[in-house]
């Protein structure tokens, strides 16, 4: 059995809770933090569906934007309480995840990418269009400072250790759904999905269920951010956002676990950070990407892993005195 | 209420109904034309890409943007239109094929994604490299002298550098048309869009026809964006959302497929100029689900190959 | 009453046809080779056994039972499995996850709580298959970076994970050395003796040792079937196929 995948798993969960607890005293201010597990929340969802199932979706900020605003929408004008809130996120995104999963699915490849794309882009048309009910370009705002359980979420530090515990939560969950047998199908899928169908699985639904697990991280994802930021900006569905979560896979590493935190701190810190020396961020995310591409296909964290892995598979060799024949 | 002759009567998004002259009706008809020009070179560039080298080139844009930026700074140096609009392309395609060598190629026979991906992160390096040799406003751009003005047409009038756009999408259609059909490496092209692994087996020299072809591919969007410059200035941003619209012209067309491009660019040129009469902002989502539409009840695009 | 039958099953693909009304029998037990020159439809038939591919015409049954269009992923649990070849394998997996996620698909798909680790029956399984196909040694090892020959020993290993009645295996020494092949001809033989195997084979020694049975299709028609004495000493069979003496 593969114990340095699974150990892989299990040591990146480890070492990162107490990263994460102190994370707010390292970043240049606390909000970041909480933007930090929002976007490594969002990515470790789409980690899932691309890292691990192999379908590229760009169309992901649909449940970035279904889970702002349905979160949103709810408390702005209904006054629904955070709960209520919160369920009606997750949803959204486990509906929407059905429907546009299981039309766009119908497509492989390419085409399955640009079927997402369409559905975020109806999303943002209507978004942008019903005015009266979203605020259209301005995006939707008034919401209010919540205080569950007497936790401030006014204050950074209250709110993200709220955003703390859903990511933990998630992350964990994660964690037993990549070890279980539904995680090695969707496993076996991208490394060969005809091979995975000979073997008796039905990758159609395997796909659906990824795509639809992934959504979810992506609806609370955007509820946290509906939250944390109290304004839902009508770009949570544009193009863009999918992206921003694109090249926090790669940089932290697609396939690994705790690639998405990794990425996004390195988004983020670029992002938030030399947007004030050189205003040209964007080239320096463009150059980025395109480096890990040619030459750290795996990402940091990925990186890691193989040189564990390769350490690991040459011990494994080292004490096999046996030669197979011709090799 | 109109029944007005020779108007058309149309519903606007906001309830009413507006009445539009056939005239005004005809000529958005053949501005749509000429923006199908558009979309076919485009998309035609897309396709050929894909088609060969299963490549997804989201660069495509920005290289239509670096096509209008490339057109009006020479323009700014040299003045003749004629000769930039021919030098731009070529330089891009240059540009093209450097980033296929460099690139592109060390990562056939890694993940299918890959490309795709370099190519995103080739969007964000030239918007802001465009950014900050021209500034974040554009530059603006106009007609030249020569292509002013209307051209009569015997039952209407029509802007001169749109016909003028029209007769070179259609020049290059036909010349792509005979490259692919009638020359030896278009012989090669057509090959290897059916089945890539024979003609690679058959000991061509493969990789460079995809070099060649991916350079010709990017020299037609760089056309493109030189086409328009002239009428609608630069922006740096221009290229991106065009190359949303590309793709879905290349999917309705049938990746691959070059009639499909030809096909599809017209229908979306049309479509896009139609809806700008009377609901402009649904111009974009509308083609967005006209390819939704195509993608879930066709194999793979109107002319596509599954 | 035979364990597969096949009855005027055609594949085209346009103008070309590729398997020819062909009527194929095997009996349980039987170790039956198709041989042919390349491009005489083997591989597109198996394909047609397994799903792969939508006949055009023609039935198939599995044990009496029709399974003409049964989807490729309901295949295994039939009780068919099947090998490539060209390898078809997990790259990026180790030796035991390849085997382990076959397995799995015969038991389990959609349990998220569990962790496969703890699977016993599932880990049993695949370690008496990689003893079987004496890859054992190399369970932590990553496919991709097998040598050839026992990439093709775990090609079978996946298949064998649905605990086939029935085993498909498409030129099983593609690419192999001599040491290599002898391995392989051992076990198969060995596998033979629970299995009912059709193997699609050029090695000629090979086939004339090991089968029973042989049938030689040509341009997707059967040609001829008999013991390997009859073929060897058919007149067509030697005029279109010679030279692929190994």
């Amino acid at each position: 059995m593969n114990r340095s995948i699974v150990r892989a798993v299990d040591w990146q969960f480890w070492i990162s809770i107490p990263f994460l607890i102190i994370l707010p005293f390292l970043t240049p201010y606390q909000a970041i933090a909480t933007n930090i597990l929002i976007v490594g929340l969002f990515a470790t969802g789409f980690n899932i569906l691309l890292g691990y199932t192999g379908q590229l979706s760009f169309g992901h900020a649909s449940f970035y934007g279904l889970g702002a605003y349905t979160a949103g929408l709810l408390i702005v004008r209904l006054h629904a309480p955070l709960g209520i809130a919160l369920l009606a996120a997750v949803v959204a995104a486990t509906i929407a995840g059905l429907v546009i999963g299981y039309l766009s699915l119908r497509r492989s490849d390419v085409y399955f990418s640009l079927l997402t794309l369409a559905f975020s882009q109806i999303f943002y048309f209507l978004a942008f269009q019903l005015r009266s009910l979203t605020g259209g370009d301005d995006g939707l705002r008034g919401i209010p400072v919540f205080k569950p359980f007497g936790i401030d979420l006014g204050k950074p530090l209250g709110m993200y250790y709220l955003a703390f515990i859903f990511f933990i939560v998630m992350s964990y969950l994660a964690r037993v759904i990549l070890r279980s047998p539904l995680g090695k199908a969707m496993r076996a899928v991208k490394e060969n999905e005809d091979r995975a169908i000979a073997c008796g699985f039905n990758t159609q639904r395997i796909k659906l269920v990824s795509f639809v697990i992934s959504g979810i991280y992506g609806g609370l994802a955007g509820f946290l951010y509906c939250i944390h930021l109290r304004h839902v900006p009508v770009d949570l569905f544009h193009w863009g956002m999918n992206g921003e979560v694109i090249f926090v896979c790669i940089v932290g590493g697609v396939g690994t676990f705790f690639g998405p935190i990794v990425g996004a701190i390195a988004f983020l810190l670029i992002h938030d950070y030399l947007q004030v020396i050189f205003t040209r961020w964007e080239l320096v995310v463009g150059l980025i990407l395109i480096l890990f591409i040619l030459f750290f296909n795996q990402g940091i964290v990925g990186a890691i892993e193989n040189q564990i892995a390769l350490y690991r598979e040459k011990k494994a060799f080292r004490s096999q005195r046996s030669v197979v024949g011709g090799s | 209420m109109g029944e007005r002759p020779g108007w058309v009567s149309l519903p606007s998004h906001e309830g009413e109904v507006i009445h539009i002259s056939v005239h005004a009706f005809l000529l958005q008809a053949f501005i749509g034309l000429s923006l199908g020009s558009i979309y076919v070179m485009m998309a035609s560039g897309l396709s050929l890409i894909f088609g060969l080298m299963r490549v997804v080139n989201f660069a495509h844009g920005s290289f239509y943007m670096l096509g209008a930026y490339t057109l009006v700074y020479l323009i700014s140096l040299i003045g003749n239109f004629w000769i930039c609009l021919i030098v731009s392309p070529i330089l891009i395609g240059i540009l093209g094929i450097l980033i296929e060598v460099g690139g592109i190629r060390p990562l056939y026979g890694t993940e299918e994604f890959n490309p795709l991906l370099l190519t995103l992160g080739l969007n964000y390096v030239f918007v802001d490299i465009i950014r900050i040799l021209f500034g974040l406003g554009g530059v603006g751009s106009s007609i030249p002298k020569e292509l002013n003005g209307m051209v009569n047409l015997g039952f209407m009038m029509f802007p001169k550098y749109r016909f003028f756009m029209i007769l070179v999408g259609a020049a290059v259609v036909f010349l792509i048309w005979l490259f692919i059909n009638r020359t030896n490496i278009g012989l090669v092209v057509r090959a290897g869009t059916k089945d890539n692994e024979m003609v690679q087996m058959l000991g061509i020299n493969v990789r460079l026809v995809w070099t060649l072809v991916f350079g010709l591919g990017i020299a037609l969007a760089a056309l493109s964006g030189a086409l328009i410059a002239p009428i609608t200035g630069t922006i740096p941003e221009m290229g991106m959302f065009m190359v949303i619209e590309a793709f879905v012209v290349v999917v309705i067309g049938g990746m691959g497929s070059f009639a499909g491009s030809i096909v599809a660019g017209v229908l979306v040129g049309e479509v896009i100029a139609i809806t700008n009469l009377f609901y402009p902002q649904a111009g974009t989502v509308a083609i967005f689900i006209l390819m939704a539409i195509i993608l879930l009840t066709t194999k793979a695009g109107l002319f596509g190959e599954g | 009453m035979n364990l597969l039958e096949t009855k005027g099953l055609t594949k085209r693909f346009g103008g070309l046809t590729a398997v020819d009304r062909v009527d194929f029998q095997v009996a349980k037990g039987e170790l039956r080779a198709i041989i042919g020159p390349n491009g005489a439809g083997k591989t597109t038939f198996f394909n047609l056994i397994a799903g792969r591919l939508p006949p055009t015409e023609g039935r198939i049954w599995f044990k009496g039972e029709d399974i003409t269009h049964v989807p490729p992923y309901e295949i295994p649990r039939r009780g068919i499995g099947r090998s490539y070849q060209i390898t078809n394998i997990f790259p990026k997996l180790t030796v035991f996850e390849n085997v382990r996620v076959a397995v799995q698909a015969m038991e389990t798909t959609f349990n998220f709580w569990r962790d496969v680790r703890s699977l016993d029956s599932i880990n049993r399984r695949t370690t008496e298959i990689l003893e079987r196909l004496k890859i054992l040694d190399q369970k932590d090892v990553r496919a991709a970076n097998l040598p050839h020959g026992l990439q093709r020993h775990l090609e079978i290993g996946i298949a064998l994970a649905s605990h086939p009645e029935l085993l498909l295996l498409d030129e099983p020494t593609a690419g192999m050395t001599k040491e290599e092949t002898e391995r392989m001809m051992e076990l198969i033989d060995e596998l033979s003796k629970g299995l009912t195997i059709v193997l699609v084979e050029h090695d000629m020694r090979f086939v004339m040792s090991v089968s029973k049975k042989i049938t030689v299709l040509h341009e997707g028609r059967i040609l001829a079937e008999g013991r390997p004495e009859e073929i060897r000493s058919n007149e067509e069979v030697q005029r279109i196929y010679l030279g692929k003496q190994k």
